[in-house]
């Protein structure tokens, strides 16, 4: 349970972390984030809570990505190498399912579609979420108070 | 006397006489604030990266207006001459790039030290050059437009930028905390290796 409970901890954190960039947009604050509940179908008319809802969306989906990292990684304790490459796996895996195929869903009909600025927009955030993640699951396995059972 | 007050007394007496000899006590970070910094890094690196958005290839038409701004505004004189003698060269008109010769494959440049400078910091990624390149941009828009916005928007941004070129702060949450080591450990034996090892 312990590499479990030290993913969801990496993950929401991690989510957090994506949630505030996502904040600090140019133009309206969180402008993007309901964008995040419209990968659910989920429409809020008002635009505040629509972007606090998106935010803490984001944090949630962190936790569960977290989780799934900590699953994968089993109780073995992993290097930083391997918690950084694994982290950008998992940053990748994100961007195909949450900026790729939503794309793919909500406007055009290819991946190929995707515009260079799209790219630009997603991948690199994306990736950083997933190499953060893996970062801070790796610092937490010297945490004697998360390590204990 | 009790344990803690003579481990007191001692430890002052070490700085009183450090102080007194003039060596200095040696620093190292906590782990909550080389993370700290670690976190300010990212997101100096965002702000580089949302910059890109506005002045996008092929045409960067969007750096345009600053590049005239930064001709007629500069704080340097001579500056204006040879950013129209290099960025504006051949263009026939304030607003759009019209006849430039030079200005796509520059502003290509820009962007692109633009883009490394993000990357750099958003990844931990040798970040003390990615500071130092970004200082030097950051300069550079100081130095252009200062004087059309509030004197210290880009004065901050060099202060930021040459702060994360002191510390290491892609040691956590970044690529150095894999490459500082490695490289420190090849320095003994590889002249590259110690120079590049700086950057990381």
């Amino acid at each position: 349970m312990t590499h479990i409970r030290r993913g969801l901890w990496a993950g929401l954190l991690a989510g957090l972390l994506l949630a505030m960039l996502n904040f600090v947009t140019d133009g309206t604050p969180g402008r993007t984030l309901p964008d995040v509940l419209h990968w659910f179908g989920i429409t809020i008319t008002d635009p505040t809570l629509s972007r606090f809802g998106g935010f803490f969306l984001l944090i949630i989906l962190g936790g569960i990505a977290g989780i799934i990292f900590g699953i994968v990684q089993g109780k073995r304790i992993i290097t930083i190498s391997q918690a950084l490459l694994s982290g950008l796996v998992l940053g990748l895996v994100w961007w195909v399912i949450f900026s790729l195929l939503a794309n793919i869903m909500n406007h055009s009909s290819s991946p190929l579609n995707l515009q260079f600025g799209m790219f630009l927009a997603t991948f690199p955030i994306d990736l950083l979420f997933g190499m953060v993640l893996g970062s801070i699951y790796y610092q937490l396995q010297d945490q004697p108070s998360l390590t204990a059972t | 006397m009790s344990v803690s007050s003579s481990a007191n007394d001692r430890k002052q007496m070490a700085v009183t006489r450090s102080e007194e000899t003039g060596i200095t006590t040696p620093l190292t970070l906590s782990e909550r604030s080389i993370t700290g910094f670690a976190l300010i890094r990212i997101f100096v690196g965002y702000l580089w990266f949302q910059q890109l958005f506005w002045k996008m290839p092929p045409d960067f038409a969007g750096l345009y207006s600053y590049i005239i701004r930064e001709s007629q505004h500069t704080i340097i004189p001579g500056y204006g001459y040879i950013l129209q003698h290099t960025f504006l060269t051949g263009c026939t008109s304030l607003y759009t790039t019209t006849g430039c010769t030079l200005y796509v494959p520059l502003a290509a440049g820009v962007w692109t030290a633009e883009l490394i400078v993000a990357l750099s910091l958003m990844f931990g990624l040798f970040t003390r050059f990615g500071a130092i390149l970004g200082s030097v941009l950051a300069v550079q828009l100081y130095v252009g437009l200062a004087y059309t916005e509030w004197i210290w928007t880009y004065g901050m941004l060099v202060l930021l930028c040459l702060a994360l070129a002191t510390i290491p702060a892609g040691r956590r949450l970044g690529f150095d905390q894999w490459f500082a080591p490695r490289l420190q450990a090849a320095a003994h034996s590889n002249p590259l290796a110690r120079f590049v090892s700086w950057f990381a």
